[in-house]
């Protein structure tokens, strides 16, 4: 129920989100968005709080739980951009993916496995919070890297309209897209080497066609490629947006697409 | 005849292409008011060059001072592909008065509402003044014209809100700033060229925080001026593309006939490209920027046009209240009719009471040297009748006339007064006076200006 509550606050915030880009950024609209956004934010942390303390597990077991511990991170990630002023305003992009995500971890169920995975313990802790940090980073630059492609779109075409108003300026947003990338490759690196850490200790070899295992290094080269057209001089921002913007539904995607594959040989979350 | 003849070019005819080519320099434009002066006769005339238009204020009207000035503007344009002619538009008599209010009051200009146009017309109006011919071409029809246009955009700006939000050029280019670069803190602006518009800008730019100023002209005095009042640092202008590596925004807005940041100069300048965004506003016409400057990396060029096309959003607001201006705009221009239309009528009143004053106190006289036995209490009361008798007599008659004046029938009725009361032509002594109780008026009207810019300044500083 709490779920759904949190959903539904996500929700109002959307709605009062495309309300604001109507008015073109004007009047309180986008912080009241944003503090809905908080709310829901609160809600879901609650809702999650209480799966651990209902299941003695924590809510990265079983796909639900995952999608909506995944769905929280980046809804806090939206929080961090408080002090950002109108780069709070990546909320539009954001607070979408995060329904999306809730609303399918709802539909699927939020229980755990029947059985615990027998790799529970502190560095599957930090290893899966890490990763979904990282993930968290890669949706924040992701919905940064789509405003910056509007409000450069809007700049060139040199309109002033709604749409150019309520987009946060370049510079913010370039440098939303920069801290998250820098955080989200830093947090998803670590993760990558806790995990192969634990596998080499564990489990003496790692399964290198384990759909994970390519999917992580997958998000990874997201990360690279993103980071790493910053280099050089010209349009970098320009290119650090787009391949941002790209990367996170290619992931997506490809995640899609591999769930169906690992499904199939039952060892894909 | 007219009372008045209007004739130009705008944005709503004509290109930014076109309109550079009829952008008069001041220089340019004393020699081509001092032209119609002597090519045409033409008694007194205005010419508005801006950014946005061209026209010529011209008095009195007619087909023969407009088609002067229209060779002045062909002339100005040169060679044009079906003749300057087909981007021209004319406003006759009240139509041409109320185009002038609207012009003052931003109901014409680019940006609806817009406030710099105020300023210009009145440097539009300083500069007939000075055209060194005589009698002046800004005489006492231009004169109360001018001065009453500017009432009427101070009362437009201030009782209406047409210029609220952001849609001058300085505030537009203030928003483009802020979208590019968040906050203005510690950027890094560079005026080219000393245009009372880049002025504006650089204000409401400096407003914002900007860290620093460089100016630069053609003239390295005048750049030293202007960076002395802005509080910037003046470069020479062959250091300017260098100076241009660490601007953030460039403000263009001189008067030279080319450009003068070309795509070479500039990727010379940049050395491997441009590494962060550049904002240009070029505000000059001719454009100052090179159009390809453009298309390069991290560079966002605007021009008067682009502002144009981008402004439109921000009027939505403004477009409002046009109605509300539009009423005032129509009361000036019926006072300034009334005013125009008795300038024939008050030298015929003054004719006539003079006329049966005189009458008057000739019988008075001759009546009093017959009541000399009478005490002097009745011989004022006698005098003092003879007065109010003529006051009421004379009353309907001057009340008919200047109703007549003011709805378009003075000609007509003053034809009839002449007649039947047998007045001579209006003497120069009268018409003397009358200019100077108009001076008297214009100097309070000015007053009234004065008093509303300072107020609208102070707003906009509140802001």
């Amino acid at each position: 129920m709490t779920h759904v509550v949190a959903l539904l606050l996500y929700i109002g915030s959307l709605i009062l989100w495309f309300r604001s880009l109507l008015a073109g950024g004007r009047g309180r609209g986008t912080a009241i968005a944003f503090g809905l956004a908080a709310a829901g934010v609160a809600v879901h942390a609650f809702a999650l709080a209480s799966f651990t303390a209902e299941y003695g597990r924590l809510p990265f077991e079983g796909l639900g739980p995952s999608l909506s511990t995944l769905a929280l991170v980046i809804g806090v990630g939206l929080l961090a951009t408080i002090g950002l002023g109108e780069g709070r305003r990546v909320g539009i992009v954001l607070i979408p993916v995060v329904i999306a995500l809730e609303s399918v971890a709802i539909s699927l169920g939020l229980q755990p496995f029947s059985q615990a995975l027998d790799f529970q313990g502190a560095w599957f802790g930090l290893h899966v919070t890490l990763a979904f940090v990282g993930l968290g980073g890669l949706a924040v630059a992701f919905a940064s890297g789509i405003l910056y492609l509007v409000q450069l779109n809007e700049l060139n075409l040199k309109r002033m309209g709604r749409l150019f108003r309520f987009t946060p300026p370049l510079t913010t947003l370039d440098r939303l897209v920069r801290v998250a990338l820098v955080t989200g490759f830093t947090t998803f690196t670590l993760a990558l080497a806790l995990g192969w850490l634990w596998t080499i200790s564990f489990r003496q070899s790692l399964d290198q066609a384990n759909p994970k295992v390519i999917w992580s290094v997958m998000i990874w080269g997201v990360f690279a490629v993103a980071l790493g057209v910053r280099a050089g001089g010209g349009l970098k921002e320009r290119r650090s947006a787009l391949a941002s913007a790209i990367g996170f539904p290619v992931i997506v995607i490809v995640y899609l697409g591999l769930r169906v594959v690992g499904s199939a040989r039952g060892f894909f979350l | 005849m007219s009372l008045l003849s209007v004739v130009g070019v705008s944005h709503l005819t004509a290109s930014v292409g076109i309109r550079e080519r009829v952008a008069f320099t001041s220089a340019e434009a004393r020699a081509a008011l001092e032209a119609l002066r002597t090519s045409a006769g033409i008694e007194e005339a205005v010419l508005l060059s801006t950014c946005n238009r061209t026209e010529f204020y011209l008095y009195p009207g007619s087909d023969l001072h407009v088609e002067a000035a229209e060779a002045e503007l062909s002339k100005k344009a040169g060679e044009l592909v079906g003749g300057i002619e087909q981007y021209l538009y004319r406003h006759e008599s009240t139509d041409a008065v109320q185009h002038l209010y609207r012009v003052a009051g931003g109901l014409d200009s680019l940006v609806l509402g817009e406030a710099e146009i105020q300023g210009q017309v009145k440097a539009a109006y300083a500069l007939a003044k000075k055209v060194p011919v005589h009698p002046p071409l800004a005489g006492p029809v231009i004169h109360r014209l001018f001065q009453s246009a500017l009432a009427a955009g101070g009362r437009i700006r201030s009782q209406t809100p047409i210029g609220e939000g952001a849609a001058s050029v300085a505030s537009v280019a203030v928003e483009l700033a802020r979208k590019i670069f968040g906050s203005l803190a510690g950027r890094q602006v560079m005026i080219l060229g000393a245009g009372a518009t880049a002025e504006l800008v650089v204000g409401a730019l400096e407003r914002d925080g900007i860290r620093g100023l460089v100016v630069s002209n053609r003239t390295y005095e005048r750049a030293q001026e202007l960076a002395g009042k802005l509080s910037g640092k003046a470069v020479h202008f062959d250091e300017m593309p260098f100076a241009l590596a660490d601007t953030d925004v460039l403000v263009a807005s001189t008067a030279a006939p080319h450009p003068l940041v070309t795509l070479d100069g500039f990727r010379q300048a940049m050395g491997g490209g441009r590494a962060r965004p550049l904002l240009i506003l070029d505000l000059a016409i001719p454009r100052d920027v090179e159009f390809a400057v453009g298309g390069e990396a991290n560079v966002f060029l605007y021009n008067v046009d682009d502002l144009r096309e981008i402004v439109d959003d921000n009027l939505l607001v403004r477009r409002a209240s046009v109605s509300d201006a539009e009423a005032i705009v129509e009361e000036f221009a019926d006072t300034f009719r009334r005013w125009h239309d008795a300038r024939d009528v008050v030298p015929v009143i003054q004719n006539l009471r003079g006329r049966w004053e005189a009458v008057r106190q000739s019988e008075l006289d001759r009546l009093l040297k017959r009541l000399d036995h009478m005490p002097t209490g009745d011989r004022e009361a006698v005098a003092a009748f003879s007065k109010r008798l003529l006051n009421k007599l004379l009353h309907e008659p001057t009340s008919r006339l200047r109703e007549g004046a003011g709805n378009g029938r003075g000609p007509e009725i003053i034809d009839a007064l002449r007649y039947l009361h047998d007045l001579e032509d209006d003497g120069p002594e009268l018409a003397s006076e009358l200019v100077e109780e108009s001076q008297r008026q214009i100097e309070i009207e000015e007053d009234a200006v004065r008093d509303i810019e300072g107020e609208k300044e102070r707003i906009d500083t509140s802001d």
